[in-house]
């Protein structure tokens, strides 16, 4: 170069230049290698999570039928338009007021509440602005996207119930799970059909119990979306499998003639249950007061529907309470069939000589305890019969309090029943430690203890199933069958990934057996029949042909001459037909009305009627067919109004 | 004679650094295509091409001397300009920057891309002359002095980046005008002393705000800085080029970062990032090395020039684009904080590829001479 000259080395500095120039590009050269080389599969499934995102499609919910296939529960699509706020952020709510009320026909004052209130919300819930959408709702919010692209639509599968409360303790309700629910192993561990935050499930009733055969799985659509998370492309759609239909045990017609009994009762409390006593199917049950299943799966998410529900749970009538699992009553007269039974398989009495001395009472100590009446030295169908309180007192003590205890734990009486619903209580029974407990003044166990134990009164409380289920086996002649609501859970075909779903049965049919000598179970079964059909306490549940066989009770609420008013005593009836070879047993308690006889064996009668009407229709009364006629009607329009 | 001078001109022409500095530009046009398939971004960057071929021949075949001689007036028109766009009005403004003047019917263009050109022969002719001794302080202030007037009027706009970018240019002047050695190391062992001393200090005092330490933790851990705030742009490059893996994204037909948007800027600061997801390693190795040879190229020519201030023009341009290339590429890659400064020749703008091409035509022209004198 000829300009070069010996100060500088110009050579050797355009030379570092050079190699600047090299290592720069290596530097740059090393660090793709190890971004796109080394790393690249990292990346490119970062920059998949964020343009791939999975869009649920729910599952239908299983629908559910009664045992003749008529619909109960089902599930129908609604639309929610719902406001995100991540869109929201940085703008006024005000002038959204006016376009939304008028676009979507909103109440203004109902919408500014609900903006209102989200502002006191977490930022990360949703505010519905508009339940129910139809279709010209959803066509404005689809042609406002550019201008309100905070407005979104969600499609939300909606429960419906029966109107009116029918059977609301048996089917529940459903409802979205909570962050507590989600925590717990029976949600969070269930691998096979995830539950996620703001999944709908079962929250009650049937509804809960089977939960994973109604669940369907649900599908999804893969969508592509850019950064602002706006749909670009359908990648891939895969459509979601149905839950299994159930099928319950119960029987609709009759289900409607308990609550019927139960609505037209004086305090329109109670609660009746009826069975199959040959397997445990439960044919009916109704609990009242009730309440609407629908409140939980539809109005909820309002301001509305919220206060509805609070004002449910803080009702002293208790209507969300199933009274036939929860409720423990004392069961009065109704326990003496199990005495019997009891005295005789552990020869307190025998078949051959039952007689008991009546004594129009019983002194203990310096306590009378009377009965009702004085029926000298009864033998025991004639003591069941006119429900002789001396002869039990009597019998009571000589099983002493071991003997009754025997006789607690032999028909399960300490025990759940197992019925498939959630939340059944166990009912109190005698023992010295119950005692203690629940009189602590005077924890000693005394006669006078046996004697109040021994007819189903102070140390008895039983909750109506558990009852129910012990004089079932009483009828059946000894079987223990576990009472159940689920028939079957329908199988479901193989959709797409999913896999079939086999038809699910109840799951414990086999019963527990007590061995009850047949010429034991004749005689209590004749002093059961007599109670209906010679001149006994439960005349008024007789049907001409078809052997009623019952028992009574009249349950103390309070102490003798203070049952008055709403502290009268809950009216019992247990019962079952045909006498000797029982197609159906059932349990009527009727709160604070008074004698058994008077409430519960009626509405008893009522309901075998519309069993009788259907089972052997040559033996219903002239005037049934046009009454079986309206039922049928009403039973059909149950589930569709 | 005409003939002659024709001919030898033809023969002496760089054709390979023509062509490697329009195949890099057509390359970059097509990645502009992938960037914004939707815009016209492409077609005028095509359009842009063009009138640079022609500009880029234009200058390749005037006499570079005559240029340098009339050198202040041009570094006087463009000051003139960095004045102007400043003014409402004229200057626009975008991004909060105010750096373009727009032309009726042409579009607008960027003052302090052109800039670069007339402070490059400013300072080629001011320390072009025969030099028998080490640089003068006198002669460094004077170099610093071309340097500041339109660096400060880049900072009013204002313009960090494209300020920064002058920076490199009077580096290479002055370490190729016999600068004492020991000038460069001490500066070098200062800066590397002070810069973590003054991010010690300024952290512990205050100085340096909490926003301003973020952008420094995104480029040491992209991944768990604030990926949705400062670290959005470099987290997003990063994920587009790995994502392009060994061989590119462009066959595997799903969606681009950049159509779908991730990526911001994606045919201007990003377009490195682009090339790489759809091109892949193997793509991203073939630029650097097609850019490795063109200033290997410039480098070659500058050690033939026939004068000192010819060599100094093209080391200084070899300087500017090294820098520009590393300073963008390096963004692209997480390597350094986000700085808006265009990849030659590759990023999307007229007034970028047409700087770039006058830069490239000058070393052509200064090449074509190298027997002359």
């Amino acid at each position: 170069m000829k300009f070069e000259d010996e100060t500088q080395n110009l050579k050797a500095r355009m030379g570092v230049i050079h190699g600047l120039v090299f290592a720069i590009l290596a530097v740059l050269g090393v660090r793709l290698y190890f971004l796109q080389v080394v790393n690249g599969g990292y990346y490119s499934e970062r920059a998949e999570n964020q343009r791939v995102r999975l869009l649920r499609i729910p599952a239908p919910r299983g629908a559910i039928f009664d045992r003749h296939g008529k619909l109960l529960v089902d599930s129908r699509s609604t639309y929610n338009i719902i406001l995100s706020r991540e869109d929201m952020k940085g703008k006024d709510w005000n002038e959204l007021l006016g376009p939304l009320s008028e676009g979507l026909g909103v109440d203004p004052d109902l919408l500014r509440e609900r903006l209102d209130e989200m502002s006191k919300q977490p930022a990360f819930e949703e505010v519905t602005i508009k339940e129910g959408a139809d279709s010209a709702d959803l066509a404005w919010v689809e042609a406002h996207t550019l201008e309100l692209p905070m407005l979104l639509v969600r499609e939300q599968p909606q429960r419906r119930y029966p109107e009116n409360g029918t059977l609301a303790h048996v089917l529940g309700y459903v409802g979205e799970i909570s962050p507590q629910q989600l925590k717990q192993a029976k949600f969070k561990d269930y691998a096979e059909n995830p539950y996620y935050p703001g999944a709908i499930i079962g929250q009650e009733g049937l509804e809960s119990t089977y939960d994973r055969y109604l669940r369907g799985k649900d599908g999804y659509r893969k969508v592509e979306v850019d950064s602002r998370g706006r749909i670009q492309r359908e990648l891939e759609t895969v459509a979601p499998q149905p839950g299994q239909d159930l099928v319950t045990t119960i029987d609709l017609e009759m289900q409607l003639a308990a609550e019927e009994q139960l609505r037209n009762s004086p305090n329109k409390r109670g609660v009746i249950v009826s069975v199959d006593p040959r397997n445990g199917e439960i044919l009916a049950l109704a609990s009242y007061p009730t309440f609407d299943p629908n409140l939980f799966s539809q109005r909820i998410g309002t301001p509305e529907g919220r206060k509805e529900a609070n004002a449910l749970l803080r009702d002293p009538l208790t209507p969300l309470f199933n009274r036939a699992i929860r409720g423990r009553y004392p069961p009065g007269s109704t326990w003496k069939i199990p005495m019997a039974v009891s005295g005789l398989k552990q020869g307190a009495i025998t078949v051959q000589k039952s007689n008991v001395a009546c004594g129009a009472g019983i002194q203990i100590g310096n306590k009378f305890t009377r009965c009702m009446g004085s029926h000298g030295s009864p033998e025991v169908r004639y003591a069941i019969k006119v429900s002789c309180d001396g002869y039990f007192y009597r019998l009571g003590l000589k099983m002493g309090l071991e003997g009754i205890m025997q006789m607690v734990d032999e028909f399960d009486l300490n025990k759940r029943t197992g019925v498939d619903l959630p939340h059944e209580l166990v009912s109190w029974t005698p023992s010295r430690e119950f005692k203690a407990r629940f009189n602590p003044r005077d924890p000693e166990w005394k006669d006078i203890d046996t004697v109040y134990a021994s007819f189903g009164q102070v140390y008895d409380f039983v909750t109506p199933l558990a009852m129910l289920r012990a004089q079932m086996a009483i009828a059946n002649g000894g079987r223990l069958y576990v009472p159940h609501l689920l028939r079957e859970a329908r199988p479901v075909s193989e959709i797409g990934p999913f896999a079939a779903r086999p038809r699910r049965g109840f799951d414990r049919p086999d019963p527990k057996l007590i061995d009850i000598p047949a010429e034991q179970h004749k005689l209590v079964i004749e002093g059961m029949w007599q109670v209906v059909n010679a001149g006994g306490t439960g005349g008024a549940a007789r049907i001409e042909g078809f052997d009623v066989a019952g028992k009574t009770g009249t349950a103390q609420v309070v102490g003798l001459g203070k049952d008055v008013g709403k502290n009268k005593d809950h009216s019992w009836f247990v019962a079952f037909a045909p006498a000797h070879a029982p197609e159906i047993a059932s349990i009527a308690l009727v709160e604070n009305v008074g004698f058994g006889g008077k409430f519960a064996a009626p509405a008893t009668q009522k309901v075998y009627m519309a069993y009788v009407a259907k089972a052997h229709p040559q033996l219903a009364p002239a005037a049934a067919p046009a009454e079986a006629a309206k039922k049928q009607a009403e039973a059909q329009g149950v589930g569709h109004q | 004679m005409v003939a002659i001078i024709e001919s030898r001109k033809f023969r002496d022409f760089d054709w390979l650094l023509t062509l490697l500095a329009v195949a890099i530009a057509v390359f970059g046009t097509w990645m502009i295509y992938h960037a914004q398939p939707e815009t016209s971004y492409w077609k005028k960057q095509l359009i842009g091409l063009g009138v640079s071929s022609v500009v880029m021949l234009a200058v390749a075949f005037t006499d570079y001397r005559k240029l340098v001689h009339i050198a202040p007036a041009f570094y006087a028109f463009g000051l003139f300009l960095l004045v102007i766009v400043l003014i409402p009005g004229i200057g626009l403004k975008i991004n909060g920057q105010r750096c373009w003047i727009g032309v009726p019917g042409l579009g607008q263009f960027q003052p302090s891309e052109f800039m670069k050109i007339p402070t490059v022969l400013m300072l080629a002719r001011y320390f072009g002359r025969h030099r028998g001794s080490h640089l003068r302080f006198r002669e460094m202030a004077m170099g610093g002095v071309i340097l500041a007037v339109p660096v400060g009027l880049i900072m009013l706009e204002p313009d960090a980046g494209q300020a920064l970018t002058y920076f490199p240019l009077l580096a290479v002047v002055l370490f190729l005008s016999a600068i004492r050695m020991w000038l460069v190391i001490a500066a070098l062992v200062v800066m590397t002393a002070v810069v973590p001393a003054a991010w010690v200090v300024g952290t512990q005092t205050g100085l340096i705000k909490p926003y301003q330490q973020e952008r420094i933790n995104v480029i040491l851990d992209p991944e768990n800085a604030d990926r949705r705030g400062f670290g959005y742009h470099t987290w997003q490059s990063i994920v587009t080029v790995g994502k392009g893996g060994l061989t590119g994204s462009a066959t595997r037909g799903d969606a681009s970062q950049s159509k779908l948007k991730f990526l911001p800027e994606p045919h201007t600061d990003f377009i490195f990032a682009v090339a790489a997801e759809n091109t892949g390693f193997m793509g991203c190795v073939l630029l650097l090395l097609a850019y490795a040879v063109l200033l290997t190229k410039l480098i070659h020519g500058a050690r033939r020039a026939p004068d000192r201030t010819g060599m100094l023009v093209i080391m200084a341009i070899v300087g500017g684009l090294a820098f520009q290339i590393f300073i963008n590429v390096g963004m692209a890659l997480g390597l350094l904080p986000v700085i808006g400064v265009p990849l030659p020749l590759m990023s999307a703008g007229l007034s970028a590829i047409l700087s770039t091409s006058v830069a490239i035509g000058f070393a052509i022209s200064i090449r074509l001479r190298r027997f002359v004198n």
